[in-house]
């Protein structure tokens, strides 16, 4: 061709080129990470306080135990105690809704929560003698270990409003459960395993929800939640294992400093390509 | 094109595929096409492929081609069990017999391609590849085959991809140079697909569409055009051929809307029946989300049909602009683009069906896609040979640690190809003789499965 038109991307003319002729627009469609968020780092910071609030709930759960193994800590004042903080928190909670006018979508009165709390109390209390023996047969060192697993799980797969395919509420609370309910069978009384099992619905169940809506309606309550909760955890730890207390507190400092500046610098690796090859996303 | 005829290479070509007849598809007759416009042109074509129930051994289709139906188990979607070695000793037996100079695998799913490639590089045998499809970057299933296509194009000598879109995503995919890959579309037999107005509704106007109906296709797009196009046009009905786990919603569309006269569902369509199903339309329409290539808007373009479609992949390459209405990929965009085509078609604003059916005919020809290939063919030959180590180098240098995984694979094959050599030698291997090529049609009373003689006069006409 003499007059070099200039090369068109299409299929439906000859342009005489070689078939394998490379243009300068080869790969002009081509973006590269449209969709990458910047992270700041004291934010990342802020957050990770999610993660380790619940391995610092965890951990309490299981200093507890060890307290009312070692007979430290009577089961009625474990129950007395809780239910005490858990009342508490359940009147913040709603005098936080009201500050916010969240109107109650669900409709749910005082009333009917209280005569959920009967019913769960009720049944609680009905059916530890058989908690207590379920897995009696079962030796101590399976227990522990499935105990792990499962509190490892109630990690893992916790709700921390992100959006993943591996979250799942449901599961982490039944791992959870799952653990208290093997752990209550390794104590004394009928009292003890009653104890637990509402102490692990309590701290489970029903304080990630307190936290959450602290988390989005009280200024700072983040920060402070994190590092209370983390120095209550690594003093309870301290008075069972030095060893583990310090552990906790190097993890624990790994994940709120360490694992956001490492986020930030990965962050510039990420190359996330897009072009006219993509399954094509249905525009609304 | 003279110069070249006046002396040509006689090649002896492997095409490697899971995907062949008995199984439907583009891929197949792709391959099909092509072998048979190559043996045309006297190249020697062999195909290989996986057994198919109990189609195994070797077949003769139309023309007397021959087929290996290799005795191995598909897996996963008509794919062979990935083993990367254990295809060598049939793989060697089968080059040697056939004197095999290019082996030519199709489709990047397909396990048994990239293995013969594989081999056929081990053995010093030029190795082309075929890309059919495109790919994203994110999911988990695009990811291995990415890295499965960057193993594998790093030992081949060429590419060949659908279209310049194609070619850009093979390109980043595989990290080969972009000058190793050619375009070459693919074409339709235009034999088969005439136009014949006759067979149109007067005073109706009728939009086909015919797909898979999967998500990938666009089904809940043309979800949300049916309602809204035969609301506002009483005259309008929809023709649907083909089936898929979105029937379902399209059946729930009809239901909801009482549209039951108006929108057909045919249910899956023999290869052979589509021409019938698109000369009764006046509109085709292509709603899909992804497409490397979409050969359905050429055969429907070649029956005379206007065409809308989705701007997606190589489509906006295929058809000049008097063909095809663009559309983006949202309901609203699509039902424009649908209704500017009922405008056109009242006004009487569209190419003359015969007219149309030429011009595509001249574009789109098997025998330009078997000259463009044996081009490429051509090139390899010219070009000079790797010997073990620099190819050995090549694997090394495609990643920090994937190259390393990808040596170590192909040091394996040499030792094993070794160990064949000493346990068959040559010797005892059957080369066959140098047999007349059949091109006169003498096995032709062996119509295998779609054996058209329409499509071995258009191959020899050239």
């Amino acid at each position: 061709m003499a007059d070099k038109k200039k090369w068109k991307k299409i299929l439906y003319e000859n342009q005489g080129v070689p078939d394998n002729y490379v243009d300068e627009t080869f790969l002009d469609e081509m973006r590269k990470n449209v969709y990458t968020r910047e992270y700041e780092y004291w934010n990342v910071v802020k957050e990770s306080g999610t993660l380790t609030q619940q391995a610092s709930s965890v951990c309490i759960f299981v200093v507890i135990f060890i307290y009312m193994d070692n007979n430290s800590i009577k089961p009625e004042i474990l129950f007395i105690v809780s239910s005490i903080l858990t009342l508490i928190g359940y009147i913040v909670y709603h005098v936080i809704s009201h500050n916010n006018g969240i109107a109650q979508g669900n409709s749910r009165t005082w009333w009917d929560d209280f005569k959920t709390c009967v019913i769960f109390i009720g049944f609680g209390f009905g059916l530890s003698p058989v908690l207590m023996t379920l897995t009696d047969t079962i030796s101590t060192d399976t227990i522990y270990a499935m105990t792990a697993f499962m509190l490892i799980a109630n990690v893992i797969f916790h709700d921390y409003s992100a959006t993943a395919p591996v979250v799942s509420g449901a599961l982490s609370l039944n791992a959870a459960i799952f653990a208290s309910v093997c752990l209550a069978s390794r104590l004394h009384t009928t009292w003890h395993a009653f104890a637990t099992v509402s102490f692990a619905v309590e701290i489970f169940a029903l304080w990630p929800e307190f936290r959450r809506k602290l988390k989005k309606n009280v200024q700072y309550s983040q920060v402070t939640m994190t590092i209370t909760l983390g120095v209550a955890t690594s003093v309870s730890i301290a008075t069972v294992s030095l060893t583990g207390a310090v552990i906790f507190s190097l993890l624990h400092i790994f994940v709120t400093f360490i694992c956001p500046a490492w986020l930030i610098s990965l962050q510039p690796y990420k190359n996330n390509i897009y072009g006219p090859w993509d399954e094509a996303v249905i525009e609304k | 094109m003279k110069a070249r005829s006046e002396f040509r290479n006689v090649h002896h070509v492997c095409m490697v595929s899971d995907f062949f007849y008995p199984n439907m598809g583009g891929v197949e007759s792709h391959i099909y096409h092509l072998a048979q416009c190559l043996r045309a042109r006297g190249h020697k074509v062999i195909i290989v492929t996986h057994a198919y129930g109990n189609r195994t051994g070797i077949r003769y289709l139309t023309n007397g081609m021959k087929a290996y139906y290799l005795p191995m188990l598909p897996f996963y979607n008509q794919c062979a069990l990935p083993t990367v070695f254990t295809t060598l000793p049939i793989m060697r037996q089968i080059f040697i017999r056939e004197k095999i100079t290019v082996v030519h695998g199709h489709s990047a799913f397909s396990t048994l391609a990239h293995e013969a490639m594989f081999h056929a590089r081990t053995m010093n045998i030029n190795a082309v590849f075929t890309d059919h499809s495109l790919f994203g970057f994110a999911d988990a299933s695009s990811i291995i085959t990415n890295a499965i296509l960057r193993f594998s194009l790093s030992g081949v000598n060429h590419g060949i991809c659908v279209s310049n879109t194609s070619k850009e995503n093979t390109v980043l995919r595989s990290g080969i140079n972009p000058e190793l890959v050619s375009v070459i579309p693919n074409a339709v037999d235009a034999v088969m697909f005439t136009p014949d107005p006759s067979q149109r509704t007067p005073g109706q106007i009728t939009i086909v569409v015919v797909s898979r109906l999967v998500y990938r296709k666009g089904i809940d797009l043309l979800a949300g055009v049916i309602p809204s196009i035969c609301e506002k046009y009483p005259d309008v009905q929809f023709l649907i051929g083909g089936d898929g786990p979105k029937r379902v919603l399209l059946e729930e569309v009809r239901e909801q809307h009482q549209l039951h006269n108006r929108v057909k569902l045919l249910g899956t369509i023999a290869h052979t029946e589509v021409r019938n199903v698109l000369v009764k339309g006046d509109i085709f329409l292509n709603p899909s989300l992804t497409e490397a290539f979409c050969i359905a808007i050429v055969e429907a373009a070649s029956c005379g049909l206007q065409v809308v479609s989705t701007r997606v992949g190589g489509v906006p390459e295929v058809l000049p602009p008097e063909f095809i209405r663009l559309a983006q990929p949202s309901v609203s965009s699509l039902l424009t683009e649908v209704e500017g085509a009922i405008h056109d078609h009242r006004m009487g604003l569209y190419l003359p069906v015969h007219v149309a059916h030429n011009r595509i005919k001249a574009m789109y020809r098997w025998q330009d896609v078997a000259r463009q290939t044996e081009a490429v063919y051509d090139r390899l030959q010219l070009s000079p040979a790797l010997d073990s180590w620099e190819r050995i180098t090549m694997y090394r240098n495609s990643g920090p640690f994937a190259g390393i995984i990808f040596t170590m694979l192909a040091i394996i094959n040499y030792f094993f190809l070794w160990f064949l050599e000493w346990w068959q030698p040559l010797e005892n291997i059957d080369v066959l003789s140098e047999a007349p090529l059949d091109t006169s049609g003498s096995f032709s009373d062996n119509h295998d499965i779609t054996g058209s003689s329409s499509n071995r006069k258009l191959c020899k006409e050239n």
